[in-house]
């Protein structure tokens, strides 16, 4: 019998991850990026003195990932539920999963922050307390870092897996979203944190460690946009589900947050503003947070994109 | 078998089949004491006979406390026409398009993503009847299962504000020993309740008689909701 049956009714009305969804996942990525890179850097430079980028980026990333939580809860049904999320587990769910994850980054993260910023802490009179806790700490301070640097880019990884498993999307049920989703955490993570580090500690501009930033940002560039360039043309020579879904590059409102958002902002944007232009102006501090704010911006966008064009077109 | 194998080689074989074979027969006795009987329940749509008239959602919506016109099951009407509008299948005032009706409820997957999916265990398995659903004290209200869910058939109960889905009555009706409340109210018998696994049961003589369809195979989801489509296409 060559019959079958469909419905294209559904019981829940609207997107079932609506963008604050897209914010945490921002967050996540932010957060995750700014502190792989720092770390990553730190190893690979044998720092041990506690630099301005590192300051930043475990300033950043403490920062993001707790906003990035509140999101998260302010979006439940009833944000008065979330203790639900931490007492019942199911390791067959990468929520779950995650959340363990997150339980063990998030402390973890707060202490990697405590011990880089020491001094600017202890500067502070009501702060005092905290002194005998970070003598303590600084003894586990090498084996911490090694394990939050994994769990950094875990998070990052994490958040792509996370909405993968929603296999009704053709484009956000893919094997490609974690890869994409570090790609573009490790982009817009060591941006914000650059910025953070020329803004609030002072690093200087074109200091040694900030060239080696800046020579790292396009390769990780160009892995974002091959990571998108294959989402695209997997949909576009997949089967009939996959190639609906390909609609989302070019029809609706998500198309334009595309192609304005993620391809004009993010990645032309830092483009041009680096070398369509003169080598004076290039180099400015003006061009630097251009540049950056260019990156996480198109960060925003991509997460936008890709989870709301992404429920849009269901299979 | 190769015929030239060496008897050497035969008795070896045998003494090793039967050293692996051994553990096994304890755990197959085992498991036939846990299984006695595990029903299968399954729901049959029979779209010749729905005639769409939603007494299925009005019973389903007061066997389970449901807010005010909400039910988890609707009916997605596929061609016919409302008096004095277009007809939604072919775009006419007047046309000879069937009513065509079609339930829109939790699919009962044997492989259920909502299950895997979901990070507190809320939704589940029942451990005796092997329906999907949910236990509204864990549900933390992440609408991940809403997400994953295929057939999009979940739904956030406005009264408890947790993730919900059809369990046919399990806990309503089920429990109870009476049928699912929409199979009962369902003056039409359009809808067939029972377990597949007992082979004297009516769902199952069904089955076997009717050709029967499911939703969306291609998910591997393996629904146990089953329909059987007007194939008749005119006189």
């Amino acid at each position: 019998m060559d019959t079958s049956m469909e419905f294209t009714l559904g019981l829940s009305q609207g997107v079932a991850w609506p963008w604050p969804i897209a914010v945490y996942l921002f967050f996540a990525g932010i957060s995750g990026g700014a502190l792989t890179i720092a770390l990553a850097l730190r190893f690979y430079l044998g720092q041990v003195e506690n630099t301005a980028f590192l300051k930043a980026a475990t300033l950043l990333s403490f920062v993001t990932i707790s906003l990035g939580m509140l999101c998260l809860v302010l979006d439940l049904t009833n944000p008065l539920f979330f203790w639900r999320i931490l007492v019942f587990y199911n390791l067959n769910s990468v929520m779950s999963i995650g959340v363990i994850a997150l339980s063990v980054y998030i402390p973890l993260v707060a202490v990697v922050a405590l011990l880089a910023l020491e001094k600017e802490l202890m500067a502070i009179p009501q702060l005092k307390f905290l002194a005998p806790i970070i003598t303590k700490l600084k003894g586990f301070r090498r084996p911490i870092e090694v394990l939050v640097l994994v769990l950094a880019l875990s998070v990052c990884a994490y958040t792509g897996f996370l909405i993968s498993a929603l296999i009704r999307f053709p484009l956000i049920n893919t094997s490609v979203l974690p890869a994409l989703f570090i790609a573009s955490g490790l982009s817009a993570g060591g941006a914000s944190a650059k910025m953070i580090a020329v803004w609030l500690f002072k690093e200087p501009l074109h200091s040694g460690e900030m060239k080696l930033l800046h020579g790292a940002e396009w390769p990780i560039m160009f892995a974002e946009a091959m990571f998108i360039f294959m989402i695209a043309t997997a949909l576009l020579t997949g089967n009939a589900g996959d190639q609906y879904a390909f609609a989302a590059f070019h029809e609706g409102v998500w198309a334009i947050v595309f192609w304005i958002g993620v391809v004009g902002i993010g990645f032309a944007g830092p483009l041009l503003l680096n070398f369509a232009t003169s080598k004076h102006f290039s180099h400015s501090s003006r061009a630097f947070y251009m540049s950056g704010m260019c990156a996480v911006v198109g960060m925003m966008c991509l997460r936008l994109f890709i989870l709301l064009a992404g429920q849009n077109y269901a299979i | 078998m190769s015929e030239n194998i060496e008897r050497r080689r035969f008795l070896k074989s045998a003494g090793m089949c039967s050293l692996m074979l051994t553990p096994l027969a304890g755990c197959s006795v085992k498991e036939d004491a846990d299984s006695a009987h595990k029903p299968h329940y399954c729901m049959v749509f029979d779209q010749n006979k729905c005639v769409g008239c939603g007494d299925c959602k009005t019973a389903c919506n007061q066997a389970n406390n449901l807010p005010e016109g909400i039910s988890r099951v609707i009916l997605e009407q596929q061609s016919g026409r409302v008096e004095g509008q277009s007809c939604p299948h072919c775009s006419k005032m007047v046309c000879d398009c069937e009513r065509k009706f079609v339930r829109v409820s939790c699919q009962q997957c044997k492989n259920a993503p909502c299950v895997t999916v979901c990070p507190t265990g809320a939704a589940h398995r029942d451990p005796k009847t092997g329906i999907v659903t949910m236990d509204a004290s864990k549900c933390a209200g992440c609408k991940y299962c809403i997400g994953a869910c295929p057939y999009n058939a979940r739904l956030i109960n406005d009264n408890t504000d947790v993730a919900d889905n059809c369990d046919f009555c399990l806990h309503s009706k089920l429990s109870h020993g009476e049928l699912p409340a929409c199979v009962q109210s369902c003056k039409y018998d359009a809808l067939i309740f029972g377990d597949a696994n007992d082979p004297q049961s009516y769902v199952s003589r069904l089955l076997a008689v009717k050709d029967s369809v499911r939703i969306k195979p291609q998910f591997g989801t393996e629904p146990s909701l089953r329909y059987i489509p007007i194939v008749k296409q005119g006189v």
